[in-house]
């Protein structure tokens, strides 16, 4: 019933490391349409295994919507076999978009853990696309933390967007060896100037959101939760704020950095 | 061809609608025109004060189905009435409100502040959501049934439908205490009580420990429900459990019901109660049926003719 349910071709699936994926949908609709942040929800099956759509970020939207993911389950396993000119049933662009950054933004600092790295380049794309508006465009860094090299990826798009990007992997085999926040140490983190946004897991999300109320940081999240209907019916994706429960889908997946209750 | 049908004294254009907890009060993102079509609309749950709901996680993935333990998370009886239902009303298609008490009063309180608002043709007293921590629920017990179901009818302007649970050891009594006590319909079924752990943390995954169960990994059992207690009583029964497709409606039609809701298809493919309907129509046509009626409890038990 949704305006937004299309069915799309897919133009290209590549592989970009044993675990991740870049899928390309020829989705006209979508484009133009689509916010920084905004997701589409995918049914990767017409059966009904699996059972639930699968929700994730657009990556970028320019001839066609990219997104970026992980083959974690059953879900991206099968998204993983689509060919070009399969069919694909889409839900989107759906969901609260980031906020573009207050005049007084001078930096722009976004952190990504993983695969939280997907709605950062559109970000970026669109901050680019401001400039050309004749707004200021503010410093670009991009603080990314994977688990190893693998875990890592589209470091040239965003350098290409302009971006200065400092990496960190647990092991250390690209970047510093620690955590992300192990970056956060080399860049000035000036409140009144600064605008930070995040995705990744909720762990790191949690250290960054400690971090930001020190320093009286503001910002914003991308989350993810498992979601049914993605359209703010069925209300199971909800997570604590201090606004309480508020849906991922429909009230989110954007939310104020502060006011996510990570438990 | 004619796909009305009636409960109480109301009557719907076609026999489609949706479960309760299963459609949006997102407007902005339904195609207004296609559920104008259906023949009703039914929100989710409202109880007389707001409701947060059930901590996360709310949901889980199952075979051809999922778990919710949501919570009735909505806005309270006057919440809802000032934010949510003035959008519904103007959809223009005849809105069930589904509402639940945590006492008979509350109840009664509910059907006052709901029987006489506009659009409002119907309400459905939802007697069976397993997520509340209640050790025994109204709708398995005939006796609570029965009081409560008489209290409701004797103020509601408009029919009453009781929604029971599939949880008890017989279905028929607890169907015939609603229809005994002045129920207009029944809605059946609700979801079943049903868990799932993660076994790397050795805990439940649900924040509420267990669930409901829905999806068309219910629809056999549901369906099964739906036919016995059409045996037993006269009302009409409002279907659901699972309905992914025309064929699965037109099963319960054929076993007794008088109107389908899809529910948690619409998670998955928000146009699957439009395509229920316009299924129906296709096979009204293809098999020369006139009218809807001639369907409902049409199933043929007796032996098959032997052709010789």
């Amino acid at each position: 019933m949704p305006q937004l349910q299309n069915i799309y071709r897919v133009v290209a699936n590549k592989k970009l490391s044993p675990r991740f994926y870049q899928l390309c949908i020829d989705a006209p609709s979508i484009i133009g349409k689509v916010q920084p942040g905004q997701f589409i929800h995918i049914r990767v099956n017409d059966g009904l295994e699996p059972f639930f759509r699968r929700p994730f970020s657009v990556y970028r939207a320019q001839k066609y919507v990219e997104i970026l993911y992980e083959v974690i389950g059953p879900g991206t396993q099968i998204l993983s076999l689509k060919k070009k000119g399969d069919p694909l049933d889409v839900l989107g662009p759906i969901g609260k978009s980031f906020d573009m950054p207050s005049p007084e933004t001078r930096q722009v600092v976004m952190v990504a853990g993983g695969i939280g790295v997907a709605p950062f380049l559109i970000l970026t794309d669109f901050l680019r696309k401001r400039q050309s508006l004749g707004f200021d465009v503010p410093k670009l860094i991009l603080l990314y933390g994977g688990r190893t090299k693998g875990h890592v990826f589209s470091m040239k798009e965003f350098i290409n967007n302009g971006c200065a990007v400092h990496v960190a992997t647990d092991d250390g085999s690209v970047g510093v060896r620690g955590r992300v926040d192990k970056l956060f140490s080399r860049i000035d983190f000036n409140p009144r100037t600064t605008w930070i946004y995040t995705c990744g897991p909720k762990p790191m999300m949690a250290v960054l959101q400690r971090f930001a109320r020190r320093h009286r940081l503001q910002g914003q999240a991308c989350c993810e939760e498992t979601m049914a209907c993605a359209l703010g019916a069925c209300l199971g994706c909800s997570i604590r704020t201090t606004q309480g429960f508020r849906t991922v889908c429909y009230d989110g997946p954007v939310f104020d950095l502060n006011e996510i209750i990570f438990e | 061809m004619n796909l009305s049908v009636k409960i109480g004294n109301v009557r719907f254009k076609n026999p489609v609608t949706v479960a309760s907890g299963t459609f949006g009060h997102a407007e902005q993102y339904y195609d207004l025109e296609e559920v104008g079509r259906l023949g009703a609309l039914v929100p989710k749950t409202v109880t007389l004060k707001a409701r947060l709901g059930n901590p996360p996680a709310r949901i889980v993935e199952t075979p051809a189905g999922m778990l919710n333990a949501i919570g009735i998370e909505n806005p309270g009886a006057d919440g809802f009435i000032h934010h949510k239902l003035p959008s519904l009303q103007r959809i223009g298609v005849p809105l069930i409100i589904s509402i639940l008490g945590h006492s008979d009063e509350e109840f009664v309180t509910l059907v006052s502040k709901f029987h006489e608002q506009r659009q409002i043709v119907a309400l459905e007293l939802n007697l069976s959501c397993p997520n509340l921590g209640k050790k025994v629920l109204v709708a398995q017990d005939p006796q609570a049934t029965h009081r409560l179901v008489k209290r409701v009818k004797k103020i509601s302007r408009v029919p009453v439908i009781a929604k029971l649970a599939p949880q008890v050891t017989d279905i028929t009594v607890i169907a015939r205490a609603a229809q005994d006590a002045g129920a207009d319909a029944l809605s059946l079924i609700n979801t079943f009580p049903a868990m799932a752990i993660d076994t790397l943390r050795r805990r439940p995954i649900l924040g509420n420990l267990s669930g409901g169960l829905s999806g068309p990994a219910i629809r056999p059992m549901a369906l099964c429900l739906v036919y016995t207690a059409a045996q037993e009583v006269k009302i009409p029964i409002i279907a659901m459990g699972g309905i992914v497709t025309a064929d699965d409606a037109l099963q319960f039609i054929l076993a007794g019901a008088t109107m389908v809701a899809v529910g948690t298809t619409n998670f998955i493919n928000p146009r699957a109660p439009i395509e229920v309907l316009e299924g129906i129509k296709k096979y009204m046509r293809g098999n020369k049926v006139k009218d809807i009626q001639q369907l409902i409890g049409g199933l043929r038990t007796e032996a098959a003719e032997t052709k010789g």
